[in-house]
């Protein structure tokens, strides 16, 4: 009885300890974002702010076009989401279900992929945007996550697993295949259709390497890159202060609203992540 | 859109041999091929060939055989680059696997309140890379970061975390341990729901100890899901970036110099496109080993006893 109690006390203090570590530096961010410069350059820890203000947030929004930014990164975001599950459907539907010449050697080819590292394409990505001059473009960033790997095998796998006799009822009705690639097989596969679209919305929207060197301006920087350029306002130790409110509250407006939707939906984005941790 | 393709007439049930017509197939594969190729293949072959140009982004590629290679061999800085990023990989590679298993293990008892421990250790993850960067930058500064604040308070003395040489990297560290440990635990967990609870009852019939269960059930049968959490850390590390970029560029010095940092300055900021293009065939040739090293465990059986 008492070592049971005693377990659980220990339990429940680690617990606390854990939601401390893990969310105080982001309530750190909050308020710091919400104090004057004085107050943020001292050694006195102040979790609600003395002397609140809203004046970093205004400049914020007077300084850098962080809205634009957002509105680049949901545009960018769900463009790519709505290609990838088009392409990644069709082509996995193909590779489960129908029999061809090739299909084992054009899967193989789309597996290797996956040890190739990204890192590889981009200064050939880069050289062929400039090329055609659409770098700095929505089109630039939206692409090359159409090529992306994980969805069609993850699209595949889910294909393999559904009954063959749905499929033949409407055959026997006369439907196309297209008919039943889209009006029998992509209802069925909603949970896959589902995890894909979050885990390409999320990568897409957190994505920085190839949006940093794809983007020039605001018309198409995203918001990632963007919140990057925070960090160039520290010239020096002294100016630090200054810098640091501004930059907490760019990162506040870029935080809160992927913390919202998580908290709503963080079943779907557990379940996402897993799924494809696991199988990518 | 216009690039759905459209099944040929006569592709109906009423011809039994022909299910679909023979061109069916490769007209829905042909939209994502075009992408793949034009965006992913094609530019990983151009990529391996531009290795073996000299290329700045003005005036035209000239072919130099392997002089990039050559030249790898005796780059100071590569060589700094690949033991930043080993170093970087070998300390949080380790930390990140046994973290997040011990804090899934933690958050699976069967108290109350351990959905929001979840919750909690998941939230960093949900931020993107440079929130997390600048967030940090602020976190561990010198004088009034609250990461100093508080050692200094509790008598520890605060460290320059990223402008000394000696520090930087661990200011790094400590940031992508705290950015992604949620996710190697969602990982766990889901590995843990796996373990049958019989499994459990019966050791306990038996009299076995809680350590004993731990030991002899649960880092057993999980041996598969840390054989993927390990892979998939390794990989992430070997290509850190993000924080790196926001929080030192690589400095002071050439402290937290890493490869992918390496390859960005190498390609983006002094414009020698082929030689950037070298580097990033070198990583790619170290994520084959390990890729490989993979394949060769999993055939061997060591995830494949666990598994069903």
């Amino acid at each position: 009885m008492t070592t049971k109690t005693l377990i659980k006390v220990i339990w429940y203090a680690l617990l606390a300890l854990l939601i401390l570590l893990m969310l105080a530096p982001i309530a750190w961010m909050i308020s710091t974002s919400f104090k004057p410069e004085t107050e943020i350059a001292t050694i006195d820890v102040n979790w609600i702010p003395r002397n609140f203000t809203t004046e970093n947030y205004e400049r914020v929004f007077e300084r850098f076009a962080i809205l634009r930014w957002t509105l680049n990164s949901l545009i960018v975001s769900s463009a790519a989401t709505a290609l990838v599950l088009l392409l990644d459907s069709l082509a996995g539907y193909a590779l489960a279900r129908m029999h061809f010449a090739g299909r084992s050697v054009i899967f193989g080819i789309i597996l290797s992929m996956l040890f190739v590292p990204m890192q590889i394409t981009v200064v050939p990505l880069f050289l062929m945007f400039a090329e055609v001059d659409l770098t700095d473009t929505y089109l630039a960033l939206v692409l090359p996550v159409g090529a992306n790997v994980t969805g069609v095998f993850l699209m595949r796998q889910f294909f393999l697993n559904i009954p063959y006799e749905l499929e033949d009822a409407a055959r026997v009705d006369g439907a196309s295949t297209l008919r039943i690639w889209w009006s029998v097989v992509l209802p069925l596969a909603k949970p896959a259709l589902t995890a894909v679209a979050i885990v390409t919305f999320l990568s897409t929207w957190n994505s920085f390497f190839w949006p940093l060197i794809a983007t020039r301006t605001d018309a198409s920087r995203t918001l990632p890159v963007g919140i990057a350029q925070f960090m160039s306002l520290r010239p020096g130790q002294a100016q630090g202060a200054q810098a640091y409110g501004q930059a907490m509250a760019g990162a506040v407006i870029a935080a809160l609203p992927p913390i919202i939707v998580f908290y709503m939906l963080q079943r779907y984005f557990i379940e996402g992540i897993s799924m494809t941790g696991i199988k990518g | 859109m216009r690039v759905i393709p459209r099944p040929r007439a006569g592709a109906t049930a009423g011809e039994s041999s022909h299910l679909y017509s023979r061109w069916t197939p490769y007209l829905f594969l042909l939209p994502y091929l075009l992408v793949f190729l034009a965006f992913r293949l094609g530019p990983s072959l151009f990529g391996l060939a531009m290795s073996f140009t000299r290329w700045s982004i003005v005036g035209s590629p000239e072919w130099i055989g392997t002089a990039n290679y050559d030249l790898m061999q005796i780059d100071p800085r590569l060589e700094v680059a690949l033991k930043n990023t080993a170093f970087f990989t070998g300390l949080t590679v380790p930390l990140l696997v046994i973290l997040s298993l011990a804090l899934a293990i933690f958050l699976n008892q069967p108290h109350k309140g351990r959905a929001l421990g979840r919750i909690a250790a998941f939230t960093p993850y949900v931020l993107m890379s440079t929130v997390v960067g600048v967030l940090w930058t602020w976190l561990l500064e010198k004088d009034f970061g609250l990461v100093n604040v508080y050692l200094e308070q509790l008598g520890i003395a605060g460290q320059p975390w990223l402008v000394s040489q000696d520090v930087a990297m661990y200011g790094i560290i400590l940031t992508t341990i705290w950015w992604t440990v949620g996710y190697g635990m969602v990982l766990f967990l889901a590995g843990l729901q796996d373990i049958p609870a019989e499994l459990y009852e019966a050791a306990r019939i038996d009299g076995a100890s809680s350590w004993r269960l731990l030991r002899h059930i649960t880092l057993p049968l999980l041996a598969p899901t840390t054989f993927v959490v390990l892979m998939l850390t390794i990989i992430n590390s070997f290509q850190v970036f993000d924080q790196v970029y926001v929080m030192t560029s690589g400095g002071p010095g050439t402290a937290t110099l890493t490869l992918v940092q390496y390859i960005y300055t190498t390609a983006f900021q002094n414009l020698r496109m082929g030689y950037g293009a070298a580097i990033a065939t070198l990583l790619f040739a170290i994520l084959i080993v390990f890729a490989l090293v993979q394949a060769y465990l999993y055939r061997r059986g060591v995830t494949g006893t666990a598994s069903q």
